[in-house]
């Protein structure tokens, strides 16, 4: 039997805005409530320049850790979708994901989980942002792959001392302070 | 033998393609199983894609210039199987190689018929079909004299967050696909899967040339192999 090869990846490129963003798709959706929270920052290459033209995606369990099924009648829930902004910032707002259990009894916590695509990225950057301390997100799986807890901490979100409903997590692709990016 | 994911997949940081060296991670990734969340996926409504998306050459008060075309295809995962009530959004330059955006800068008209832009939702097969006309090539400022090729771009779903893929369709017998950088920095096993094949019966006779072009997802709990 011929096993199909995988369609190759190719970059976003700069020309994306009017086909692939919508009206509030910072906004996410889910049937439930849940402690509204915002998450944002800002996106930054190998210089440290902000970049201007990512699209920033965002999937992410419910309160409860479930996963999102179905969809409010016109946009499905849990997905968040923006572009950065002139200056690299990105605003999702959404509820806060409560943590889950994986196949082998392991716990995932509290987590969003992230794909950029840019100009310049021929493949999606995934990755996992934390929205909870390090001491409460060690026996998470990624967490433990990674290991080295500088590195760790490039996937935790700070949350605003003045404005406890806002976690900021900036991101940079490339150099100094790098995120720790995944491959499934 | 299946093939391996870096067969097919560009390289992170291929320096021909400028862009790249800022953006591309210095770091390895870290491999993990894609998380219970991750093999679960955003579902769109079928209310969210209109029928009439699907045709690019409808949106305008009359046709757009250029060569009409029809596109059909499947959408499969690495097993075979179809990907069935799929988002695929789809978006292009028009004839003259001129995109609808603010920073596009190429001196190329505009068209008020043509946006650009579709979405359709695959079928219980995994099929898709859009209606639309060949984008034309443009010039770009990655090196001296560099055009891009033709191309549709193409964003897919799956039924997975870890299927999300965003790749670009070519046009068989370019000239521009030899020095363009971006198509280039696919290895060169995976190059031919991202260029259409003429399929003239799908086409509208007298009006429209037909092209086919399946994609490919990995399969929602795959995990490569470990080189």
């Amino acid at each position: 039997m011929t096993v199909p090869k995988p369609t190759p990846s190719q970059t976003v490129g700069p020309f994306f805005a009017r086909e692939l963003l919508w009206k509030d798709g910072g906004i996410v959706l889910f049937p439930g409530r849940g402690n509204r929270i915002t998450l944002t920052g800002q996106v930054f290459d190998g210089n440290g320049a902000p970049i201007f033209d990512a699209l920033f995606e965002t999937w992410q369990a419910d309160a409860n850790g479930k996963s999102p099924s179905g969809d409010d009648g016109s946009r499905p829930y849990g997905y968040g979708r923006v572009s950065t902004d002139t200056e690299g910032r990105y605003a999702i707002e959404t509820v806060m994901p409560g943590p889950f259990k994986g196949p082998g009894g392991e716990t995932y916590a509290p987590q969003i989980s992230v794909a950029i695509f840019a100009r310049g990225l021929l493949k999606a950057l995934h990755t996992r942002v934390f929205l909870a301390p390090l001491d409460v997100i060690k026996d998470d799986p990624l967490a433990r792959a990674i290991g080295d807890p500088d590195r760790l901490r490039t996937l935790i979100a700070a949350r605003d001392s003045k404005d406890p409903t806002i976690y900021r997590w900036d991101v940079r692709l490339r150099g100094a302070g790098e995120a720790v990016f995944i491959e499934f | 033998m299946a093939a391996t994911h870096a067969d097919v997949h560009p390289p992170y940081l291929y320096p021909d393609y400028k862009s790249t060296r800022l953006r591309a991670p210095a770091q390895p990734l870290v491999r993990v199983a894609p998380s219970p969340l991750e093999t679960t996926g955003p579902v769109f409504p079928k209310q969210f894609v209109k029928e009439s998306e699907a045709d690019l050459t409808t949106w305008g008060r009359s046709a757009p210039l250029g060569e009409k075309m029809v596109l059909v295809g499947r959408l499969l995962d690495e097993d075979g199987r179809p990907v069935r009530r799929s988002l695929i959004e789809v978006w292009q330059a028009n004839a003259s190689g001129k995109y609808p955006h603010p920073v596009d800068d190429h001196e190329a008209p505009l068209d008020p018929n043509f946006l650009g832009k579709g979405q359709v939702l695959t079928d219980d097969e995994g099929r898709y079909r859009i209606v639309t006309v060949k984008p034309g090539a443009y010039p770009w400022q990655n090196h001296a004299f560099g055009w891009r090729p033709a191309h549709i771009h193409f964003s897919l779903f799956g039924n997975a967050y870890a299927q999300r893929l965003i790749t670009q369709m070519f046009f068989p017998g370019d000239p521009l696909l030899a020095i363009d950088p971006i198509f280039q920095s696919v290895p060169e096993a995976g190059r031919n899967l991202l260029i259409a094949e003429l399929d003239l019966e799908q086409g509208l006779e007298g009006v429209a040339l037909g092209y086919r072009w399946d994609m490919v997802l990995r399969g929602p709990r795959a995990t490569p192999m470990a080189v």
